[in-house]
């Protein structure tokens, strides 16, 4: 038997720690944004030689005023053969009034023309395999609908844990996810890994999963608290936890097993969805055990 | 017993159909395991192609909104399909009380042609030329000028190199003019006087028919006429009949018949696309409202497959590895887990297969995620079986008191996790919204699965079921 509930100040206080050292984190470092929340255009570039980010911008910082600032990162995938590398270059150009602009067709033709010449004139073969764009317009709308989602995700399970069980499991289930969402986008700022899409999927599959964890612990809570009478909430809880935790270890190492290797195999653009489930589920795990339960004890109704 | 007989029938049945799902013959060529997947339609991030996001702009005054939307949807079908775009996909999204049209074309490289195609507004009119120059005429006031004395404007032509001075009203009779137009036929031909060019031949709609044939009435110039020069022949060139499609002039040339029919022929040596791309706009009409391009591009196949095979390699890898762990975890039962998670994905693929549904690149992570939520109920259950073994139950008497006593963990638990997916759809865009599709279906499947499929091979097997510690006895509460 584990006493998770007896040393519950101990993990409150990691948590506290690893939740405040995140918003420091995404508050003064910020999110490495994936072009579908910054704006601007993305340009998949294959140069068939080893060069270096640096090389590129260097070849290419004079094509247009908004080369200056690009954002250029290499793009690795595990078949790709040596001697070719990938680069993303975002930017973001300017109209004459100051707003995104959205490159036509031809202008794009012509950019992706201009950079091959580039290379070549520094004596490179390049090719430009990708050109995407996002306007100002749906990043905004995609950030403005993420938030809803998440919001109102929240607000809906507080409502079904609330008729389901007791509304302190609601509130311990919302803080339990709240602690995790936060935990896991100060990794995503930490580590620098960038924020795309199928990132902000990986956060709300993890509230699913999270949930998932925390509910089965509920459950058990629930169903010990209709039979056992003498035994105190404390005994009760932790009983309940220790029940269930073999499922939950077995759980969350399978399906880690599968994400872990998805994160370590997998191609560039389903690598942040990766990093964020297999953060999720390590902390997912740990707030169903240490946080969603224990910090609610205090309130619980017999 | 009996129960579980009708959960042996529905296991097979459902089965069956999710495989009959996924191997109905198509016209794509897969070939061995990749035959399994041929019938799921794969979406633009995994098969590449252009993707173009138009938001709707309608009109506030419009009593019916969502009706000009289905119209708008119908007239770039239908434009998308007489330019050969067949496989292109047409969808309507709606989000923050705005429509937004979102058109997928796989493997198209190049979205400028079709983006010519889909932005045009189709407004198609027929005019007089009255003068044409070379020049810019909106930097020559005596130009401007001629333009306001005659009420009429500059437009450009299809090439963008020549200016002519076109008006509505023909022949300055007040009324004879023709604008928007029904097209019941135009077809592209072989221009049987230039070798190299194409033509396109249309016919108006019988009730316009009449307008036409007043027009070309009084633009009717003889063909000697042309041939002559002189000053008849600068009177000539006033009465010249311009098509005018979106603001540019598509033709611009003598009458020299009478049409009676309505049936016409514009001349310009088009290529063959071209002729076929304004034939396509001619025959489908005008858009019924304006839109807005929020953004473009292309995903390169070749940036999509190597990512598609590397997360596929991953996701074999990962299932392996999680076979494994049950087996060497649960014995028997582990290999009843195997089963139910097998099961579990190709019953995904197979629905995903009969809908038509779209499979994004999160939809796979959707998949491997239900693998996850197919393994959690089945440890669940097991936990339960082996608790209630321990408390002395036979194993029979323990699988149904565990089934019955999961039931409910199992089913707060996923509702919760599917009322987080429909958030996640309802909110969500494009890929996000085909990530929310998967899971949902994921885990009623795993709810299914675990709940009947599980269920059936567990008291099959029940036989060889053993618990080790069961000797032990009641030791919890």
């Amino acid at each position: 038997m584990i006493d998770f509930v007896g040393k519950r100040k101990i993990f409150i206080v990691i948590s506290l720690i690893l939740v405040v050292a995140s918003l420091i984190s995404i508050f003064t470092k910020g999110f490495n944004f994936g072009v579908e929340f910054l704006g601007g255009s993305e340009i998949i570039l294959k140069v068939n030689a080893e060069v270096s980010e640096s090389d590129v911008r260097q070849i290419i910082k004079n094509l247009a005023p908004e080369f200056e600032n690009a954002r250029i990162t290499q793009i690795k995938s595990v078949d790709d053969p040596k001697g070719i590398s990938k680069f993303s270059i975002v930017v973001s150009p300017k109209d004459e009034n100051g707003e995104l602009k959205v490159y036509t067709g031809e202008e794009k033709s012509v950019l992706s023309q201009k950079i091959v010449e580039a290379f070549k004139n520094n004596n490179y073969t390049a090719e430009v395999i990708g050109f995407n764009e996002t306007s100002g317009y749906a990043a905004q709308e995609i950030k403005n609908l993420t938030w809803k989602a998440i919001v109102f995700t929240l607000l809906a399970l507080l409502i079904y844990i609330t008729l389901r069980f007791q509304f302190v499991f609601g509130v311990g289930a919302v803080v339990a996810l709240i602690h995790d969402v936060i935990i896991t986008l100060g990794f995503y700022s930490f580590f620098n890994y960038e924020l795309n899409v199928a990132a902000v999927a990986a956060v709300l599959t993890l509230i699913g999963y999270s949930l998932n964890d925390t509910i089965v612990v509920y459950d058990r809570i629930r169903e010990n608290l209709r039979r056992s009478r003498g035994s105190t909430i404390e005994t009760l809880v932790n009983n309940s936890i220790n029940q269930v935790i073999k499922r939950t270890i077995n759980t969350s190492l399978t399906t880690f097993i599968v994400i872990f290797i998805l994160l370590l195999f997998s191609g560039n653009s389903i690598k942040p969805f990766a990093f964020g489930m297999t953060i999720g589920t390590i902390v997912g795990t740990y707030s169903s055990l240490y946080i969603a339960s224990p910090i609610v004890i205090r309130w619980i109704k017999k | 017993m009996k129960d579980n007989k009708v959960r042996g029938i529905i296991t097979l049945i459902v089965i069956a159909l999710a495989f009959l799902s996924l191997l109905w013959p198509t016209s794509e060529g897969y070939k061995g395991l990749a035959s399994l997947f041929s019938r799921i339609k794969l979406g633009l991030d995994i098969s590449g192609g252009a993707r173009i996001e138009y938001k709707v702009d309608i009109d506030k005054s419009v009593e019916n909104p969502s009706q000009v939307a289905e119209d708008v949807w119908t007239v770039l079908r239908n434009r998308l399909d007489m330019a050969n775009y067949t496989e292109a996909v047409v969808k309507q999204t709606f989000r923050e009380e705005n429509t937004f049209i979102i058109v997928e074309i796989p493997g198209a490289t190049d979205t400028a042609r079709a983006e010519q195609l889909i932005g045009s507004t189709g407004l198609l009119w027929f005019g007089q030329v009255i003068d044409s120059t070379t020049s810019d005429p909106n930097i020559d006031p005596n130009l401007i000028n001629e333009a306001k004395r005659e009420k009429a404007e500059w437009l450009l032509d299809r090439e963008g190199k020549t200016w002519y001075l076109v008006k509505k009203e023909i022949a300055n009779i007040s009324n004879l003019k023709l604008v928007s137009p029904k097209i019941v036929e135009a077809i592209p031909q072989v221009d049987r006087n230039n070798v190299a060019g194409y033509v396109v031949t249309f016919k108006l709609d019988k009730q316009y028919a009449d307008v036409f044939k007043r027009i070309t009435e009084k633009l009717y110039v003889p063909e000697d006429l042309i041939n002559q020069g002189g000053v008849a022949y600068q009177q000539a060139l006033k009465k010249r009949l311009a098509i005018v499609l979106d603001d540019r002039v598509q033709f611009a040339g003598f009458v020299t018949a009478k049409i009676t029919d309505g049936s016409a022929l514009i001349k310009g040596n088009f290529t063959l696309d071209e002729a076929k791309q304004l034939a396509a706009i001619l025959k489908s009409g005008a858009l019924p409202a304006r839109l807005e391009k929020v953004s473009s591009g292309w995903v390169a196949p070749l940036l999509g497959a190597d990512i598609v095979s590397a997360s596929l390699k991953a996701g074999i890898i990962g299932i392996i590895l999680v076979l494994i762990y049950m087996i060497i975890f649960y014995g028997v039962m582990g290999i009843v887990a195997d089963i139910a998670l097998l099961y579990n994905t190709f019953l995904l693929l197979g629905i995903l297969a009969a809908t038509g549904s779209i499979l994004t690149l999160p939809g796979i992570a959707g998949i491997i995620l239900t693998i996850g939520t197919t393994v959690d109920g089945n440890i669940i259950i097991y936990e339960r079986i082996k608790e209630e073994i321990r408390r002395g139950s036979s194993v029979k008497a323990a699988i149904s008191t565990a089934f019955s006593k999961s039931f409910i963990t199992l089913f707060d638990a996923n509702l919760t996790t599917i009322i987080a997916g429909l958030f996640l759809y309802y909110f969500g865009t494009g890929t996000v919204k085909g990530f929310a599709i998967t899971l949902i279906i994921g885990v009623l499947g795993s709810l299914f699965v675990n709940l009947v499929v599980s269920r059936f091979f567990l008291e099959l097997f029940s036989g060889a079921i053993k618990v080790k510690g069961a000797s032990k006895g009641g030791a919890r509460a």
